[in-house]
C-alpha cells in the first residue's frame, strides 16, 4: 500500500459557521502534522472521498489545525454534515509554501475575496508570529454581502495592529454596514505601499483573481513579486495523477501558489 | 552475451519458468492480426508457438502489468476497528515478448510514479518484482511509428532508462537470446536439459539485416521526420488547428485508456466490509470532467482544449522536461480510434 495515500485521523474539535455556507473545521491531528503557510491539505470525509484545502490556521499552531471551507460539492457537503466529535481522514501537508524569507524586510499586500481568505490567514498569522521582521502587512478583502466575511471578529483586532492596515469591502451593503462598497478591486485604486519592492498575494474566486491581478500589474507591482493561489482539480495531491496539470506545472507540486512570472504565458491560467 | 536455441528448447525454459512465475504473454487467437496479452499454464503452453513473438505489440498495453487498470492504494478506517488485508503477490511477474513501444512506456512511468518527490508503492513493488524479456519486432505496421519518436524496433540494452533482463530475436528457426541484467542471466540458470550455445557471427550477421529491414520499413512508412522543435511548435498551435484535425472525435476515450504513456489517475474511496479502500482507476484527460473543479468551473469545458492539454503532456512537456516523447509510436489509438484519427497527421501538420 502506498503510505502517501493513506489519511491519518483527525478529531474535530469544533465547527465555527462563519458565514451561511462556509464554516471552520477546528481539527486535532492523531499523528503529528506540520505544514507551512500556503501549503495543502487533502481532507477525507469517509465514504465520500477527498477534498484538498490549504489550513487557514496559523502553521505555528501544534495543538490544532484549522480549515475554512465553503460548501459547493461533493465532498464539502459531505464535511458539513458532520458534528463535533467525528473524524476525517488527513493526508499531507503538500506543495510549495509562501516564501516568507521573501517577505522579509518588505511589505507584503495581501488582497482576498471571500473564501479565498482561508490561506491568507494562515499566512497573516505566519506573518504576525515574526512581524517586525516585514515592513508592513496590508490586507485588502472583500466578500459578496456584510454576512460572507469570514473571520469577521479578527479582522476587526487585526485593525487595531501597529503596522497591520486592513482594508475590507462588500459587493452589496445591509443596513449595519458603514464600510466600503464595491468589488475588492476598488480597495486598490490607492495602493499605499512601494510597488516597486512590495509583494502582492491574492486569494479568491477566479473572476476576481484576474481583475486583482490586472489591477495589480497597472499599479505597478512587479511580475515575480505577484503571488497567485492556483485552484485546479487534484486527485492524488503528490504529482503523479495529472487532474492540476497547468501548462508545465504540476500545481500540487510546483503551486498551489505561483507568481504571475512563472504563468504569464499560459491561457486562461485562472479557470 | 548473446546465445542461440531452438524453438522446443525455448518452450523447455518456458516451463520451468512457469513454476516460480506468473508469465504474461502475447497470445493470438482465432483469426486475429494482433496479439492479446496474456497469462500463460501449462495448457496453453503445449499450443504454444513462438512465431507469435513476430506480431507487432499486444492490443493492451503493457504497462496493465505494473500500473494496474483499477488498483487498491489505501486501507484505512474512520474507527478502531481492524483493517482490510492488502493484496499479496504470491509468484514474481516475468513478460515475455515485450516490444520496444512498451518499454518506453514504463520509463514514462518510472518518471511520473517513481523519480518525482513521491513514490507510488504499488508501481515500485511491480518494476522490481517483475522481470521482462523483449522482443525485437521484425515486422511493423502501417500503424506503427516507433521511429518517429526516437525508437527503433528492437531493445538495444537501455529504453531511457528501463531495461529489459533479456532479448529475444527471431532468425529462420532458430532464437537469439541476448542477456542484458544479471537478473537475467539468473534466469537462464533454470534450464535443466536446455543446451545454450553462443551465438556465432553468421547468425549474428542476419539479425542485424533482419533488424535493418524492418527499420527500413518503418522509414518507407514514416518518411518525413517529424519538426526538430515539435514541441515548440504544438505550445504555440491555435484553436483552429486542434479543432480541425480533432473533428471526427467522438470522445469514446479509447486512445487514451489504450494508451502505454497514459499516467493519468483517480482516486476513489469505497467502503467493503469495516473498512475503507482507496482505489487508483487510470483516467483519462479527454473526459469533460477530468479538469473541472468543485462548484462547476472546467478550465478544459471545451474539447479542444483538452485534445491541445493531450498534446502538450506527451510531447511537449514531457519531452522539454525528460527529453524524450511520452509516446513511443504504438500505433494503438489509431487502431482503436472510431473518428480515424492519426496522430501522425497531426503531428506532422505542425
Amino acid at each position: 500500500m502506498s503510505k502517501i495515500f493513506t489519511p491519518i485521523k483527525a478529531k474535530i474539535l469544533e465547527i465555527i459557521d462563519e458565514t451561511p455556507t462556509i464554516k471552520t473545521f477546528v481539527l486535532k491531528p492523531e499523528e503529528e502534522f506540520n505544514f507551512l503557510a500556503g501549503q495543502f491539505a487533502a481532507l477525507t470525509c469517509f465514504g465520500i472521498g477527498e477534498g484538498f484545502f490549504t489550513p487557514s490556521s496559523s502553521p505555528y499552531d501544534k495543538e490544532k489545525v484549522e480549515f475554512t471551507i465553503m460548501k459547493v460539492g461533493r465532498v464539502t457537503s459531505g464535511l458539513f454534515n458532520l458534528k463535533k466529535g467525528d473524524f476525517v481522514g488527513l493526508r499531507g501537508p503538500f506543495g510549495k509554501p509562501y516564501p516568507l524569507n521573501k517577505f522579509e524586510g518588505r511589505e507584503v499586500f495581501i488582497v482576498g475575496g471571500g473564501v479565498g481568505m482561508a490561506p491568507l490567514r494562515s499566512l497573516f498569522l505566519a506573518l504576525l508570529h515574526d512581524l517586525p521582521k516585514y515592513k508592513k502587512v496590508y490586507i485588502r478583502y472583500g466578500a459578496r454581502t456584510p454576512k460572507d466575511l469570514v473571520y469577521k471578529s479578527s479582522l476587526f483586532e487585526w485593525q487595531k495592529i501597529e503596522n497591520v492596515d486592513v482594508e475590507l469591502t462588500v459587493d452589496v451593503g445591509d443596513e449595519g454596514w458603514q464600510g466600503k462598497v464595491g468589488v475588492v478591486t476598488i480597495l486598490l485604486d490607492e495602493i499605499p505601499c512601494d510597488v516597486n519592492t512590495a509583494c502582492a498575494v491574492v486569494c479568491g474566486p477566479p473572476l476576481m483573481m484576474k481583475f486583482t491581478l490586472q489591477k495589480l500589474l497597472e499599479k505597478g507591482f512587479h511580475e515575480d513579486n505577484i503571488y497567485l493561489s492556483m485552484e485546479k482539480n487534484m486527485s492524488c495531491a503528490v504529482g503523479m495523477c495529472g487532474h492540476c496539470r497547468l501548462g508545465k506545472y504540476f500545481i500540487c507540486q510546483d503551486g498551489p501558489v505561483l507568481t504571475y512570472k512563472e504563468i504569464k504565458d499560459i491561457e486562461d491560467p485562472f479557470i | 552475451m548473446i546465445f542461440v536455441l531452438d524453438e522446443i528448447s525455448l518452450r523447455n525454459l518456458f516451463h520451468q519458468w512457469l513454476l516460480n512465475y506468473k508469465i504474461f504473454i502475447p497470445e493470438l487467437s482465432n483469426g486475429q492480426k494482433i496479439p492479446n496479452l496474456a497469462l500463460l499454464d501449462k495448457e496453453k503452453l503445449e499450443k504454444f508457438s513462438t512465431t507469435v513473438f513476430l506480431n507487432i505489440r499486444t492490443s493492451e498495453p503493457l504497462k496493465a502489468v505494473f500500473s494496474l487498470p483499477k488498483e487498491k492504494v489505501a486501507i484505512f478506517n474512520d474507527k478502531e476497528e481492524k483493517e482490510g488485508k492488502e493484496d499479496k503477490e504470491e509468484k514474481k511477474n516475468l513478460v515475455i515478448g515485450a516490444k520496444v513501444c512498451d518499454l518506453r512506456p514504463l520509463a514514462v512511468l518510472k518518471k511520473m510514479y517513481l523519480e518525482k518527490n513521491f513514490v507510488l508503492e504499488e508501481f515500485r513493488e511491480k518494476l522490481e518484482n517483475t522481470l521482462i524479456i523483449s522482443a525485437d519486432c521484425p515486422f511493423p505496421q502501417e500503424s506503427c511509428f516507433c521511429n518517429l519518436v526516437g525508437l527503433k524496433p528492437y531493445a538495444e540494452k537501455e529504453v531511457d532508462g528501463i531495461i529489459a533482463d533479456l532479448n529475444l530475436s527471431f532468425i529462420d528457426n532458430k532464437i537469439l537470446i541476448e542477456v542484458f541484467t544479471k537478473k537475467g542471466e539468473d534466469l537462464l540458470k533454470d534450464r535443466i536439459g536446455v543446451k545454450l550455445e553462443e551465438a556465432d557471427k553468421e547468425i549474428l550477421e542476419k539479425q542485424k539485416a533482419i533488424r535493418k529491414k524492418a527499420e527500413d520499413y518503418l522509414r518507407k512508412i514514416n518518411e518525413k521526420d517529424l519538426a526538430e522543435n515539435i514541441s515548440e511548435k504544438i505550445l504555440v498551435a491555435k484553436e483552429k488547428f486542434w479543432g480541425e484535425l480533432l473533428k471526427t472525435c467522438v470522445e469514446c476515450f479509447g486512445c487514451l485508456y489504450i494508451c502505454p504513456t497514459c499516467f493519468c489517475f483517480l482516486l476513489g474511496d469505497f467502503f467493503v466490509e469495516n473498512h475503507y479502500e482507496r482505489i487508483k482507476f487510470w483516467d483519462t484527460c479527454y473526459h469533460p470532467m477530468y479538469a473541472r473543479v468543485a462548484g462547476g468551473l472546467n478550465p478544459r469545458a471545451e474539447f479542444y482544449k483538452r485534445g491541445r492539454n493531450r498534446f502538450h503532456c506527451k510531447f511537449a512537456n514531457f519531452y522539454l522536461e525528460y527529453n524524450f516523447y511520452a509516446c513511443s509510436g504504438c500505433g494503438r489509438c489509431f487502431h482503436v480510434c472510431m473518428g480515424k484519427i492519426d496522430i501522425r497527421k497531426i503531428l506532422l501538420s505542425l
